[in-house]
């Protein structure tokens, strides 16, 4: 067998690892919102076989396989070890390959390519910096990657997480790019970006990439060379809690775990820990591995803004009564859940972590 | 007008799909049968239903309903084409009248929700699939399903009080009545229920509810094989206790469990007994007692669950157990065919040998667990689903296995329904029986638009 066919075949069983049970109809939060069997995992999967056996490929099956936010529910919950999300992003990436891609894929792939983010954005990505800038080390033990969400639509966050950060070993990279993620998930190559920044965090001679984004994370961990570790800067600000003179606030939040670092990764108690240091935690109704998705991942936010929406809203009835804030830790999560409901003040964990030193 | 108009003039274009990825997700379910829809609509009220049965009924376009797609016969799979009714979206818990004992529901109400919401008063809908979580209540009426729990509280027959049915001309139909009995008129209720969408689409049901038991406590019975484990059945039903579920799960059940969820942790043996007890505090100690000392002599061991998570985690992972017999080799899959039959309780052991020799002769491994109490027994096979010889032998072992309930006196199917996949057996099941069926499906549907092909009518 060749090695095409080899990876053909694992391809195949992968999409036939799914004997249709339906359990993921519980739990997709884009079923929920939509309720044609097409926008679920079974759909989804369904859709990868026929294209497989040579399906014509049309804009409700982009559609299918582009509203998954890749939060993996499906998968946590299959019962027969069936990874939708995995094969959602293989069938995406083949589709790419054979250049059937929606007008939003196409327009992201452009942004990244052209401006080195997904925002289009053309702005210096470290204008929060200021005059820190001398804060930039040329070698370091640690590189905190930024993100192209928090440079550009958080800045606050991210001058607050580098002040934090910066009394550590820890500094930026000359030239951040995009780390890949919003390429990788709808489907395409992202290894030019991926070796700029690969390059960079050599030369710091950094041994470990802390990230306050759950797509960041995620793609560093996956994507990149097993070169470094990496961290979520909840792990990070959890380790290094005593040396934070933190203190306790009265208030009460609520947290939402981001499926990126959640339940791909299980970062849980790493959050839970900070915010206990903190203050009250009143949890939400789904929490955890069985934690609802925002609905803003897999590119979903940017290409259909509307059902990222009401998955947000779904998301945002799950608040307790009595919390001050929704935490989250991850930039995206954050965007999508304060559209969710506006009265409710959505903040990054280190947003909390800053109250607290004040 | 065109057809696809008419149907937007009853639902609304958001409510009908003629997409082929679409239709390609409507022509399947959980089994092996497989069929095109021409359109899949998505009705939101008994009116809609009625007005697109109508329609297809005057242009004898076949009409097939869906729940949520979790059959394992095929029964949901429109197999002559013509239109999908998938009718998940109504699903509204409609009155939860706990005084008289009854909740009323839309059809698409999944039945954990339901659960769910009357976990609250403290009662429960007993029939108890594991699909629990996915399947609607449509479905679960129209295949008469049932579960882990039926030995003690029965099927769906015996929870459906009334039912709206949508007939196949369009009138609309009320089959029982509000009271907990009636015997006016022939029991359309009970024809309903079954039916698997041949003879109406039920629209609405008035289901009975049953208190929560005060206590529940989980049995756990090794033994060295299946035959000796359904002998402990045999022995423990006859001596008089009605446990509220009794499940076997084989060594390879027992390996997928534990592939699923390492807590559970269960012991490596030939078989394992699953009983519950349910009822006040001191009937459950005893029930327990009594089935510890029934199998003593047969089992290598017999515990109780420590705590309750305990046994809600066994349960949980029970339920699913079917499924997950596919994680135990990557390039394996979990097929369901010939996979619910049922036996007269004392013909368990021998079929269980039955089955062992099945799988011999086909040289497949077949896994064994289900409700074993009411003699259903699951069996599962996974195979290499890439390689057609496989699945030759998975369709004659599964073959056999139909063959070998009907002449033990059981049946093909004690619970997942016939659908597309076991009608080619209902005349050697049913004998005569099957003519008087298909006179009631041409008085009912004389144009059979109602799920053409099903249940051997
Ligand atoms: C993992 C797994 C475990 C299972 N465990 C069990 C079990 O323990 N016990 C059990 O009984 N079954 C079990 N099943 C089988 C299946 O889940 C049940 O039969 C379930 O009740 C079907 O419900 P559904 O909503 O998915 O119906 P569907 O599969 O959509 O339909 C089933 C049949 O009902 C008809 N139908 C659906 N809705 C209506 C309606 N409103 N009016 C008229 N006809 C209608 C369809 O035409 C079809 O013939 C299991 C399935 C899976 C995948
Ligand atoms: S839960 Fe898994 S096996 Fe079941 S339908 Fe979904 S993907 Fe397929
Ligand atoms: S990953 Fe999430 S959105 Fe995508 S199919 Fe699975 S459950 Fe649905």
């Amino acid at each position: 067998m060749t090695e095409s066919e080899d990876k053909s075949d694992s391809y195949l069983r992968s999409i036939l690892k799914c004997v249709r049970c339906g359990t993921c109809r519980s739990v997709c939060p884009v079923f929920d919102e939509l309720g044609w069997e097409s926008s679920g995992a079974r759909g989804r999967m369904l859709i990868a076989h026929a294209l497989s056996q040579g399906m014509d490929v049309d804009s409700d099956v982009l559609n299918s396989l582009n509203t998954c936010t890749t939060c993996g529910l499906c998968e946590q919950n299959c019962p027969s070890g069936a990874k939708p999300p995995d094969v959602i992003e293989d069938t995406r990436r083949q589709l790419v390959l054979k250049n059937k891609m929606t007008d939003k894929q196409a327009e992201l792939r452009e942004n990244v390519t052209k401006y080195g983010n997904p925002l289009a954005e053309t702005s210096d990505r470290y204008s929060w910096l200021g005059q820190e800038s001398a804060d930039i080390k040329s070698h370091a033990e640690y590189v905190f990657f930024v993100g192209c969400l928090e440079s550009y639509r958080y800045p606050e966050v991210a001058k607050t997480t580098f002040d934090i950060l910066k009394k550590f070993d820890v500094t930026l990279l000359p030239n951040e790019h995009c780390c890949g993620s919003p390429l990788i998930r709808t489907g395409f190559e992202a290894d030019d970006v991926t070796e700029e920044n690969v390059e960079q965090i050599r030369k710091i001679g950094a041994h470990t990439v802390i990230t306050g984004c759950a797509g960041c994370y995620t793609t560093f961990k996956n994507d990149y060379p097993d070169e470094f570790n990496v961290k979520h800067v909840s792990e990070f600000l959890a380790d290094h809690i005593d040396e934070l003179d933190l203190n306790p606030l009265d208030i009460t939040v609520t947290y939402h775990d981001p499926c990126h670092i959640g339940r791909k990764h299980g970062i849980y108690e790493a959050p839970r820990k900070v915010i206990k240091a903190i203050c009250n935690l009143k949890e939400m109704n789904s929490i955890r591995e069985s934690a609802r998705c925002c609905g803003g991942g897999g590119g979903v936010l940017s290409g259909y803004p509307e059902l990222s929406h009401s998955i947000a809203e779904t998301r945002m009835a799950e608040v307790p009564e009595g919390v001050d804030y929704v935490v989250t830790s991850c930039p995206m999560c954050r965007r999508n859940l304060s559209r969710g409901n506006k009265n409710i003040p959505v903040i990054d964990l280190v947003e909390l972590v800053a109250l607290a030193i004040k | 007008m065109k057809y696809i108009e008419k149907l937007h003039e009853i639902v609304g274009k958001n409510r009908v799909s003629t997409s082929s990825p679409e239709l390609y997700c409507y022509s399947c379910d959980a089994s092996q049968i497989k069929g095109m829809p021409d359109y899949v609509v998505r009705p939101d009220s008994t009116e809609q239903v009625s007005k697109i049965v109508q329609f297809a009924n005057k242009h004898k376009i076949p009409v097939t309903s869906r729940g949520a797609g979790t059959g394992l016969a095929g029964g949901a799979v429109p197999i002559s084409g013509g239109i999908v009714l998938d009718l998940s979206s109504m699903n509204r818990i409609l009155d939860v009248d706990i005084e008289n004992l009854q909740v009323a529901v839309e059809p698409g109400v999944v039945h954990a929700k339901l659960n769910e919401k009357l976990k609250y008063h403290g009662f429960f809908f007993p029939p108890d699939p594991g699909s629990s979580a996915m399947c609607t209540i449509g479905g679960l009426i129209a295949n008469n399903g049932s579960g882990m729990r039926s030995v003690k509280y029965g099927t769906s027959s015996r929870y459906a009080l009334d039912l709206e049915v949508v007939m196949a001309d369009g009138t609309v139909i009320n089959t029982g009545s509000k009271t907990l009995k009636t015997v006016a008129g022939y029991n359309l209720t009970g024809l309903m229920v079954g039916s698997e969408g041949t003879l109406g689409i039920i629209t609405k049901a008035v289901l009975k509810v049953a208190p929560l038991p005060k206590a529940r406590t989980v049995i756990l019975a090794s033994f060295e094989n299946p035959e000796l484990a359904g002998e402990g059945v045999v022995k423990t039903l006859s001596s008089g206790i009605v446990p509220s579920a009794c499940e076997i799960l084989d060594k390879t059940a027992i390996e997928a469990l534990n592939a699923f969820d390492p807590n559970l942790n269960l012991p490596d043996v030939g078989a394992i007994l699953m009983f519950e007890v349910d009822g006040t505090g001191g009937a459950v100690e005893e029930g327990a007692k009594l089935i510890e000392s029934s199998c003593s002599s047969l089992a290598t061991n017999v515990k109780s669950a420590s705590t309750k998570q305990e046994s809600e985690e066994l349960w949980r992972a029970r339920r699913l157990v079917g499924a997950a017999i596919s994680r135990l080799d990557p390039n394996r899959t979990r097929v369901y065919v010939g996979e619910d039959v049922g036996v007269p309780i004392k013909e368990i052991p021998k079929m269980l040998k039955k089955v062992r020799e099945i799988s011999e002769e086909f040289n497949i491994p077949i896994m064994t667990y289900g409700h074993i109490g009411d003699g259903n027994l699951h069996t599962g096979m996974a195979i290499d689903v890439l390689d057609d010889s496989q699945w030759d032998s998975l369709n004659k072992a599964g073959d056999k296995i139909h063959r070998t309930a009907i002449e033990l006196g059981g049946t093909v199917s004690a619970e997942h329904g016939i659908g597309g996949a076991r009608s080619k057996y209902m005349e050697l099941e049913l004998g005569p029986a099957l003519d008087v069926m298909l006179n009631i499906k041409n008085a009912l549907d004389p144009n059979n638009i109602l799920n053409p092909g099903k249940l051997g009518v």
